[in-house]
């Protein structure tokens, strides 16, 4: 089985590929937190600038990187803010602050503000997909595995996650057998003139025969694991953690002054100084912006408040 | 004085499903060093008796046990799973799905990991272990770009260590092909002469394993053990036949040319066994002897390969030029090791591919020009494991699903079905769930569900993987009565030189994606270019023609068709 897409069982040649597991599963772990913690541009760009360095500093295949970025992310977005707009033109003003409006037809308008939010809110998205991805292109999952351990897991999630990647090109050959021989026999799983719910039907067919070889799999792996003394300490070591480099170092002290940062960033900003809006906007100063009531600009609230 | 290591005493095991016990009254004694052949058929006890050794008994699977089973000095059950990994080292039956590691490396330092060994510790021992295997090149590969062979090498690195006293391998021959399959073989006779361990194979394959030999056979049937004894006494008994074990073959020649086998000196290695001058001249005449030839097929093609050229998209060719003919009514044995473009083969005549260059005319008719689902209705494809093929609860469902998914009237699948079972021998059991029948009935549901479109030509993929002797027959026979009876053109993807020697008339023989050779199968199985190209071996007929001087093509022939002659007798 080839695998064309993220997953890699060894790890590659760039220096984010040689970091041990640890290294990256912490790093990713406190991107999340930071990129969770905040709608602010002046964070999601340096974190995007960094993710998209990462990517490329790996020389990796970008077709599927873009083709999944681009059908999920992009279609995605589009549709919700096109559904947005009619829902609720008034978003702007809910997460912003502010409303001025550049554009009006009836009950429908778009402000600076309204863009600004699709603007932040794709930026999110797109920095967390970014790490995401940097992530995956790098670890293997043997990495994934023992990292998590290291971050504290307890190591059977650790081998749920390995075990789950081991078997992935097993399975996948099986259901293509188990298909190419139900096809023989007259499923029809593909072709023109075939109703999309006879197919899921079909598909559905093919689960049996599936789950039944892959229970007969775990059986054996069961004993396997058990006869070489799997689950015998409460610890485990991994093959796959390496021992850390001065790059791992070097990584792992900027992830946690990014953890600081964001720690800081979320103590000045949400408690001790808070920015009275959700998204900070650089045209609106704090006096400009209005507190509005989320649920109060919904279209049919009006109804009710008669 | 010899140490023993694993000792059973009136030892009985009966699994907590089951009514009555698995291995009854077991007394058995294994010494340090010593290298032992535990053999039976299927259902014999042999694998429950290993998993007693290492401990998956009873702390895996439940169940009763009386008597007494010492490893090392320690009573089994007193012990624990973990305790006992530390003296008995498994090799398990299906070396794929023990595969635990994402890359070879990680498979090796598993028992490691478990025991909290610090990578630092671990490499240099991976190392090691890999290169006792030969397989240190090989540190960072991935488990699926493995062949079966390097797997099961990487599986015993992952048990060998220093403390482990005993290695267990189950099967080890199950999944690989007769060139690996000597390979392991040898391997393992490494093992114990390098080392000081005890060995334990468990197989049915007689033959295959004593191409090295053994201290000891301990043959098993029904949950007993009928007889603990050398190898050269084991040949020279009855035993074999009444425990559904197949004998090897060069024994059967000498059977069958009439020789008096009770004298023979090291009967259980051809190279040195040694010919009295009367056995001899029985065997050249044997050999030498003209019988009825076989009939040649001179029926019409069925399936024709054109200048076949097949490359999955933007990747190198799997198939070269491929052209061969199927006839009428034949049955063709598809023979090359895994990779080699055998399955390829299959799939251009099922049309789940279609050819990159050339034609594939099945009947009369093209490939490109006819659907999977009409393919299908010629060709019935059965796959090796008949529980990736059942989908259904009861047998008459199961056997009627093609016709339903056609839409066709419930009096023609009735009656199809009926006609299909019948040939299958499984008409009494048609209401029968589909989940209490053996593995070898379920063998023949999935045959009956092809029987019932009615089509001409069957491929089997593997029909006799994993079966013991006696399934073995039974599915060959009724193979067999498919193909005379019915006239059905029977294609076997196969690399089991039995069956090719005894069930096909011809092989078509693959090799890097290139039609090496294809002929009678005598005639392959005597072509050494052929043998080493497919990774297959030669056979001990092979072999035991040449001792005697007699040209292995001629001897292979005779053979063949002294015992279709036998056959054709006893119907």
């Amino acid at each position: 089985m080839n695998n064309r897409f993220v997953i890699n069982y060894n790890p590659g040649p760039t220096f984010f590929h040689k970091l041990s597991g640890f290294t990256k599963v912490f790093m990713l772990l406190v991107m999340t937190v930071a990129i969770i913690s905040t709608f602010d541009i002046r964070i999601l760009v340096p974190l995007l600038i960094i993710n998209v360095a990462i990517i490329v500093s790996m020389k990796p295949n970008y077709k599927p990187i873009i083709i999944v970025f681009s059908i999920t992310f992009v279609t995605v977005t589009l549709i919700g803010n096109i559904m947005l707009f009619f829902v609720s033109p008034q978003a702007g003003l809910n997460n912003v602050g502010a409303e001025h409006i550049i554009w009006q037809a009836g009950r429908y308008y778009i402000s600076k503000e309204f863009l600004w939010y699709i603007f932040i809110v794709f930026l999110k998205r797109t920095v967390s997909f970014a790490s995401v991805m940097a992530f995956a292109l790098s670890t293997t999952p043997s990495q994934f595995a023992s990292g998590l351990n290291k971050c504290g897991f307890s190591y059977k999630i650790s081998t749920i996650v390995s075990l789950a990647y081991r078997t992935i090109p097993d399975i996948a050959e099986d259901f293509v057998n188990i298909r190419n021989s139900m096809m023989m026999r007259g499923l029809e799983l593909e072709g023109k003139g075939v109703s999309f719910f006879t197919k899921l039907k079909n598909y559905v067919l093919l689960l049996v025969p599936l789950i039944f070889t892959a229970f007969g799999k775990v059986g054996n792996i069961a004993n396997a694991m058990d006869l070489r003394g799997y689950g015998k300490n409460k610890k485990r070591t991994y093959y796959a953690e390496t021992e850390p480099t001065k790059g791992d170092k070097i990584v792992r002290a900027l992830t946690v002054l990014l953890l600081v940062a964001t720690v800081y960033y979320v103590v000045m900003y949400r408690f001790i100084n808070p920015w009275p809006a959700k998204f900070w906007c650089p045209w609106l100063s704090r006096d400009e912006i209005v507190t509005v009531n989320a649920i109060d600009t919904l279209f049919f609230m009006k109804w009710f408040k008669k | 004085m010899k140490k023993p290591v694993i000792e059973f005493k009136d030892f009985t095991f009966r699994y907590q499903t089951q009514k009555n016990p698995t291995l009854k009254n077991i007394n058995l004694t294994i010494y340090e060093g010593e290298k032992v052949l535990i053999l039976g058929s299927s259902g014999s006890g042999k694998s429950t008796l290993c998993n007693c050794i290492n401990g998956l008994i009873p702390f895996s699977f439940n169940g009763e046990i009386t008597g007494s089973c010492k490893v090392n000095g320690n009573e089994t059950r007193d012990s624990s799973i973990f305790k006992l990994s530390n003296d008995v080292g498994t090799v398990l039956q299906d070396s794929d799905a023990q595969f635990v590691g994402l890359t070879v490396g990680e498979d090796v330092a598993f028992v490691m990991e478990n025991d909290v060994v610090p990578r630092k510790e671990m490499l240099p021992v991976i190392h090691e272990n890999l290169n006792v295997v030969n397989m240190d090149a090989f540190i960072d590969h991935v488990p699926f770009r493995l062949s079966g062979g390097q797997k099961q090498k990487v599986s015993i690195a992952g048990v060998f260590s220093n403390d482990v006293k005993v290695l267990i391998f189950d099967e080890p021959l199950a999944a690989l092909d007769p060139q690996m399959g000597m390979t392991a073989v040898a391997l393992i006779d490494d093992l114990s002469k390098e080392t000081n361990k005890t060995i334990i194979i468990v197989e049915h394959r007689l033959e295959d394993v004593l191409y090295k030999p053994v201290d000891r056979v301990i043959l098993m049937s029904k949950g007993e053990i009928v007889a603990d004894v050398s190898p050269e006494e084991l040949l020279k008994s009855a035993l074999l036949k009444e425990s559904g074990i197949r004998e090897p073959l060069y024994l059967t020649a000498m059977k069958y040319a009439g020789c008096e086998i009770g004298n023979v000196k090291n009967i259980c290695d051809l190279e040195t066994l040694e010919l009295s001058a009367e056995n001899k001249d029985k065997l050249v005449k044997f050999f030498r002897e003209e019988r009825e030839t076989l009939k040649e097929n001179d029926g019409e093609n069925v399936i024709s390969f054109k200048n076949v050229d097949f490359a999955y998209e933007g990747n190198e060719k799997v198939l070269k030029n491929v052209s061969f003919d199927v006839k009428k009514g034949e049955r063709l044995a598809i023979i090359g090791k895994n990779g080699a473009g055998k399955s390829t083969a299959a799939k251009l005549i099922c049309g789940i591919i279609r050819p990159t260059e050339g034609s594939v005319t099945i009947g009369d008719k093209e490939t490109k020009d006819m659907t999977v689902k009409e393919i299908g209705e010629k060709v019935g494809y059965v796959m090796q494991d008949p529980n990736t093929m059942i989908v259904k609860d009861i047998i008459k469902d199961e056997v009627g699903l093609a016709l339903t998914l056609r839409n066709m009237d419930e009096e023609t699948v009735e009656g199809r079905v009926k006609n299909a079972l019948e040939t299958c021998n499984l008409y009494p059991m048609r209401n029968w769930p589909v989940d209490s029948i053996s593995y070898g009935q379920k063998k023949r549901v999935t045959v009956a569900s092809m029987m019932a479109l009615e089509p001409d030509i069957l491929i089997l993929d593997e029909p006799t993987a994993g079966q013991d002797f006696k399934s073995y027959t039974d599915i060959m026979n009724f193979v067999n009565v498919l193909n005379k009876e019915y006239g059905k053109t029977i294609l076997f993807i196969t690399h089991d030189m039995h069956l090719a020697i005894e069930n096909t008339d011809r092989a078509v023989v693959f090799a890097d994606g290139e039609l090496i050779d294809s002929n009678k199968v005598f005639s392959v199985l005597s072509n050494d270019e052929t043998i080493k190209r497919a990774h297959l071996k030669q056979t001990s007929l092979y072999n035991l023609a040449v001792k005697i001087g007699v040209e292995p093509e001629v001897a292979i022939r005779h053979f063949i068709e002294f015992e279709r002659g036998m056959k054709a007798d006893e119907q």
